[in-house]
């Protein structure tokens, strides 16, 4: 319940200042109905929206779907021994790596080109879930060439070379 | 009509669309066999490679990849205990009781038996309602248009999984996204922040593949791996299927027609048909008590009802650009990159590709029987792949995916945001599908809503004053009177109970 106050606050305050912002644009000259309009609906919508969900309204629906679910979930994870609920918190942290890993791709992919790029990303994800260097090493070497494969040679992506201009596999 | 018919076949029997086809169903199938993995996740990563194939191909990979994975995710479900697929998980118990009771053929065999015949009446009723529909869609003004997108966001949100209030807070969120950029009535430049990326609004593709991928693998950091499948040698699959085609044909019947209306509702699919047959087949039953048992009834009922809500979800997506599930919600976006933009046009104009669509719809749902007893047979051996070995590749994918859509690095962010946007959704009970139908039919709305406040001159009477649109829009508010009388209905019974107990 806690985590349904937090976030439908969070919900007012983005529906708010959607339609505070949207009230600020400017209006098409001649015409009543503007660019602002429908920001301001919206953001209304997500602030009553936010204060129902804050106040608790609708949470029992929830609970029937969740029931539904963790029957078959649930148990599952409790034979593992192992749920994220008593995972220590740089543990959890984990969840991040996907896309931080993609915000890498946009920075290094045109400096250091694809090949490495990618390498780099398949290398890392593969230790974060738990794949052994032996599995992680060949995946990185083998995975970026597969997808360059498809993707210059077949689909004619420009995909940056870097500082590994290797022109036998398509790239200049 | 004999002759759009031969040349619907000319386009479906080309060398590239046939590769086409089968290369994608191997792809669904394995896609759709490994836990984590969705069929609409397939869907969305196959995007960039359907913008280099002729439009007959790019629609007939999306069809095939879906249908397959719909399939395949069950194998995991009844070997394993863990659906494949989301639209698995309502039947996974019953089915992995069926292998318990070392009947794996039979459960198998009933989901990849039942899935084609589902998918094939899915077909038959796009083929029966689509033309008629379009007739009628051809009279719509901008207000009917408005009424049925503003309908068709609140359907996905009535019928949810979760509290309606969140599922109505998740779409406005997706129709806040869908504002950003100069794609609007007025051409203004809306919550961009001085960013010329964000000028052209927030792409949809990358932003699903970032809801539907990335929150998956960033969902399997810190769930634990799937046990490994023990080797095992299969009977024969089809077995007795014929008969139990005769002895269900109620519950068959109900799953299919169950699955329909579901899939042509917007934004409810495959996962929902299979919940609601389940939960019908139990009620319907002469035996409930064997259910959970490993019982083949529900398993019936609901593995047609999944597949055929695949086909019917396209009904409104060609129609009227609505999409019919989260499936559809990507495909419209390869629509309009092909030239076959959604709309009542398109069956008169381009019947010849309607009925190639539905030749394809056909095709894969014939060939999933040999290509799915095929995947059975070596499932075991798929499913060894680690999940340290996939998932990396699916971030590459990803990555590149979303830079094809328009050679753009800024779609990668996107992805990575939406990721992240779809992972936080998901853990506090928002449902994503809602909020991509907002993205997906934000302009549409506002469109339709600016242009008719403009038409009328901002008077509101029009938009209730003619026929067809004072049906919809009495639907429209009944949808959203709906969870306030449920939720206000729930209150007074909660009251009464306690009451009860005490007398």
């Amino acid at each position: 319940m806690l985590a349904d106050r937090l976030t439908g606050l969070f919900m007012v305050v983005l529906g708010a200042l959607a339609a505070w912002g949207g009230s600020r644009l400017p209006p098409v000259p001649g015409q009543q109905i503007g660019p602002e309009v429908f920001p301001m609906v919206v953001g209304i919508g997500l602030v009553l929206c936010g204060a129902l969900i804050a106040l608790g309204v609708g949470h029992q629906f929830e609970e029937e779907a969740e029931a539904d679910l963790a029957k078959i979930t649930s148990e599952f994870e409790a034979d593992q021994g192992l749920s994220h609920q008593d995972m220590p918190l740089w543990r959890q942290a984990f969840v991040l790596v996907p896309p931080l890993l993609l915000v890498f791709y946009y920075l290094a992919v045109d400096r250091i080109g694809f090949l490495p790029t990618a390498a780099v990303i398949v290398f890392c994800a593969s230790l974060a879930l738990g794949g052994r260097v032996r599995l992680a090493l060949p995946m990185a070497i083998a995975a970026p060439l597969f997808v360059n494969m498809i993707f210059v040679k077949l689909l004619r992506v420009p995909l940056p070379s870097g500082f590994l201009p290797l022109p036998w596999i398509g790239l200049p | 009509m004999m002759s759009t018919l031969l040349e619907a076949f000319r386009m479906v029997l080309q060398t590239d669309v046939i590769i086409a086809i089968v290369l994608s169903s191997i792809y669904g199938l394995v896609v759709g066999s490994l836990p984590g993995l969705s069929a609409t996740m397939a869907t969305a990563l196959l995007v960039p490679v359907t913008f280099y194939l002729s439009p007959i191909a790019a629609i007939a990979t999306i069809i095939s990849a879906s249908a397959m994975a719909i399939f395949s995710g069950d194998i995991p479900g009844a070997l394993l205990r863990i659906p494949g697929t989301p639209a698995s998980a309502a039947y996974t118990d019953e089915a992995y009781a069926m292998t318990r009771k070392g009947q794996p053929e039979l459960a198998l065999g009933i989901c990849v038996w039942f899935s084609a015949l589902g998918g094939i009446a899915g077909t038959l009723s796009l083929m029966a309602l689509a033309p008629p529909l379009a007739e009628m869609a051809l009279q719509f003004s901008t207000f009917e248009y408005f009424w049925l997108a503003f309908l068709g966001l609140m359907c996905a949100t009535m019928v949810a999984r979760s509290s309606p209030v969140k599922a109505i807070a998740s779409m406005l969120i997706g129709l806040l996204v869908s504002c950003v950029g100069i794609e609007n009535p007025a051409g203004t430049p809306r919550f961009t922040f001085g960013l010329t990326d964000l000028l052209s609004g927030i792409e949809p593709i990358p932003a699903l593949v970032g809801v539907f991928a990335v929150s998956e693998v960033m969902r399997a950091m810190l769930t634990p791996e799937p046990p490994k499948l023990p080797y095992r040698r299969f009977g024969s699959i089809l077995a007795g299927q014929l008969a139990l085609t005769k002895q269900y044909v109620a519950p068959q019947v109900r799953g299919n027609i169950v699955g329909i209306i579901i899939g042509v509702l917007p934004g409810a699919g495959a996962d929902m048909a299979a919940w609601v047959s389940y939960s019908m087949s139990k009620r319907f039953s002469k035996e409930p008590e064997k259910f959970g048992t490993g019982h083949p009834e529900g398993l019936i009922e609901a593995g047609a009802s999944n597949n055929a809500s695949l086909a019917s979800g396209w009904v409104p997506s060609l129609l009227f650009g609505i999409p019919g599930d989260t499936i559809t919600a990507i495909a419209i976006g390869v629509l309009y990159m092909k030239g076959l933009n959604p709309g009542p046009t398109l069956f008169t104009e381009r019947a010849s590709s309607m009925y190639a669509l539905y030749i394809i719809f056909i095709i894969a749902n014939i060939i999933m029987i040999p290509l799915g007893i095929l995947m059975i047979r070596i499932a075991a051996m798929v499913l060894r792949a680690p999940r340290a070995a996939v998932m990396p590749v699916i971030i590459v994918l990803c990555a590149v995916g979303a830079f094809a859509t328009g050679n753009n690095l800024f779609a990668v962010l996107t992805v990575a945001a939406f990721g992240a946007i779809g992972y936080v959704m998901e853990r506090f009970g928002y449902p994503f599908a809602a909020m991509v139908l907002g993205i997906v039919m934000g302009t549409m709305v506002e469109q339709n809503f600016v242009t008719s406040l403009i038409k009328s001159d901002g008077s509101i009477l029009p938009f209730f004053n003619r026929p067809v649109a004072a049906v919809l829009a009495a639907m429209t508010i009944a949808a959203l009177l709906w969870p306030a009388a449920a939720w206000i209905a729930s209150l007074l019974s909660a009251k009464r109970v306690p009451k009860a107990g005490a007398a």
